[in-house]
């Protein structure tokens, strides 16, 4: 404990009460469960995940609100008032760490509150971050309506260096259970799941008996209400980025006879009127058209090409391959996506080359090419040649 | 009897006889070849250019078979994979009743596959050959 002038004094032990409340236990497992998940979903899983990801994220968020509440709410070793160190008692008691004789709170320490303060503003910023991401470069979310493309890389860049961050600090939050633990010979895991705790000096001053736990609830309850229906109406506002594209059969009938009849969106209008205009040599076949039926392809496809929309892949693949501006499947962004897919995935009976974008994109037809959409065909065994 | 069974058989008659007499839109497309070949065609040679190895247009496509397979009885197969209904007609009923869609196809694929277009009795003979098959 610390004294009036920022000393550390050392009470001596006075048995062991509950410190942390039943809330308080509950937000610090649900955190942990769900930054799992949310770790796990996204640095480890492969994109179809990414509704498991966003939801996590959306529990994280949640969970942060309801401590920001209970910061001002709970019983008294939660309320941030009881950890709200001056940079000289907190300086004081890393030095007291350092000669492994560390002060005893009951409650948090100096550096276990700095790191309370960190995590939960993080996971703020990397939650916001996340959601402009999800806006920006997926045309989903409640951002999805303003947020575009470009904005939405940034948020990505600093979601992840973000990210990687949280990770050491959990990192640190963990070694720092530890030496504590250790020096002061407490399980402090285990008061984490019971709530049981030494305390030192006064314990009645500690009782935990949370502020106003009903007035905290409704807060809690009306922010998430409001949040929730909040990030719902804000779903609702169309996607910025994405254009009305009204079904054209002479194109769909034309080109989709020999491979599926791309999204006009994967490829620039330079790409898209080479092609047009070597049709009798069209990758090894001569798939010549009248001149009506071409002009009508040719206009439909420079209306709706790449530079109109503000999706991942026509952001992505309007960056062609130098050698081979008309491959969609030779752009480096479309090379990158697909490298750990092996040949055998794309050569299989059921997907039969790599043209073929709806085998595994579900949604391909419309051009978002959204990661939850992502099946892979499964490998076929025994296939009849 | 009632009076409408004496109606109704020779309408009925009418009715059978006129599909079956009637040109069909396949078989006037054959007929189209025809004036133009001015002389008949053979399934025979139908089927030998189908079956044949042309190697005269573009490499990737040296045969009719290397995309609709040996038999036109069967699904085909496009150079990337998507299949292509069956050549046959009795496999694929709506197969050469769009003059349109016939040129456009023999323009395209004959240039392809023997480099250059395809003669009216050329046409006419795959036609016929399909059309028995």
């Amino acid at each position: 404990m610390l004294g009036k002038t920022g000393r550390i004094t050392n009470p001596e032990p006075a048995g062991k009460i509950l410190v942390w409340d039943l809330p308080t236990r509950l937000f610090h497992w649900s955190l942990v469960l769900a930054t799992s998940s949310a770790a796990i979903t996204g640095f480890l899983a492969p994109e179809w995940w990414l509704n498991i990801h966003v939801w996590s994220g959306y529990i994280i968020i949640a969970l942060v609100v309801f401590r920001i509440i209970w910061g001002f709410a709970g019983s008294p070793c939660s309320r941030f008032a009881s950890f709200l160190f001056s940079p000289a008692q907190t300086i004081s008691h890393l030095r007291s760490l350092l000669n492994r004789k560390p002060g005893h709170f009951t409650g948090h320490n100096p550096a276990g509150a700095i790191m309370i303060f960190a995590l939960l503003a993080i996971l703020a910023a990397i939650g916001i971050s996340g959601l402009v991401t999800l806006g920006g470069q997926e045309n989903q979310g409640p951002f999805a309506g303003f947020t575009s493309f470009a904005a939405g890389h940034t948020a990505r860049e600093l979601h992840e260096i973000l990210a990687t961050t949280l990770l050491f600090m959990i990192a640190g939050h963990l070694i720092g259970v530890f030496i504590e633990s250790c020096l002061l010979r407490e399980n402090l895991v285990r008061s984490m799941f019971t709530g049981m705790k030494t305390a030192y000096g006064n314990p009645k001053d500690l009782a935990s008996h949370p502020q106003s736990s009903i007035l905290a609830a409704i807060i809690v309850i009306i922010l998430l209400l409001a949040g929730a229906t909040t990030i719902w109406a804000l779903g609702r506002i169309p996607a910025s980025g994405i254009i009305a594209m009204p079904a054209n059969s002479t194109y769909s009938s034309e080109c989709g006879d020999c491979h599926s009849a791309f999204h006009p969106s994967l490829l620039p209008a330079a790409s898209w009127r080479q092609i047009m205009t070597s049709l009798d040599d069209h990758f090894g076949e001569d798939a010549s058209l009248d001149q009506q039926t071409a002009s009508k392809i040719a206009s439909f496809l420079d209306h709706y090409s790449a530079e109109h929309w503000d999706t991942e892949a026509a952001n992505n693949l309007r960056h062609i391959s130098a050698q081979n501006p008309l491959i969609i499947t030779a752009s480096p962004y479309w090379q990158h996506r697909h490298s750990n897919i092996s040949d055998d995935v794309f050569k299989q009976k059921n997907v039969g080359s790599k043209s073929n974008c709806d085998a595994c994109h579900a949604d391909a037809q419309t051009g978002l090419f959204a990661d939850q959409m992502i099946k892979i065909a499964p490998v076929q065994i025994n296939q009849k040649p | 009897m009632k009076i409408y069974q004496y109606l109704l058989a020779p309408a009925l008659l009418v009715v059978i006889s006129s599909a079956a007499f009637a040109s069909s839109p396949r078989s006037q497309i054959v007929d189209f070849y025809r004036q133009q070949a001015g002389e008949d065609f053979s399934a025979e040679r139908g089927k030998q250019l189908f079956s044949t190895r042309h190697d005269g247009g573009k490499p990737e496509t040296p045969s009719c078979t290397t995309c609709h397979t040996s038999s036109p009885k069967n699904t085909g197969k496009t150079r990337v994979g998507k299949p292509i209904a069956p050549m046959a007609v009795s496999r694929n009923a709506d197969r050469y009743t769009d003059l349109k869609k016939v040129e456009k196809w023999f323009r395209r694929n004959c240039r392809s596959v023997l480099g250059r277009e395809c003669s009216p009795r050329e046409k006419g003979d795959f036609l016929t050959f399909m059309i028995n098959q």
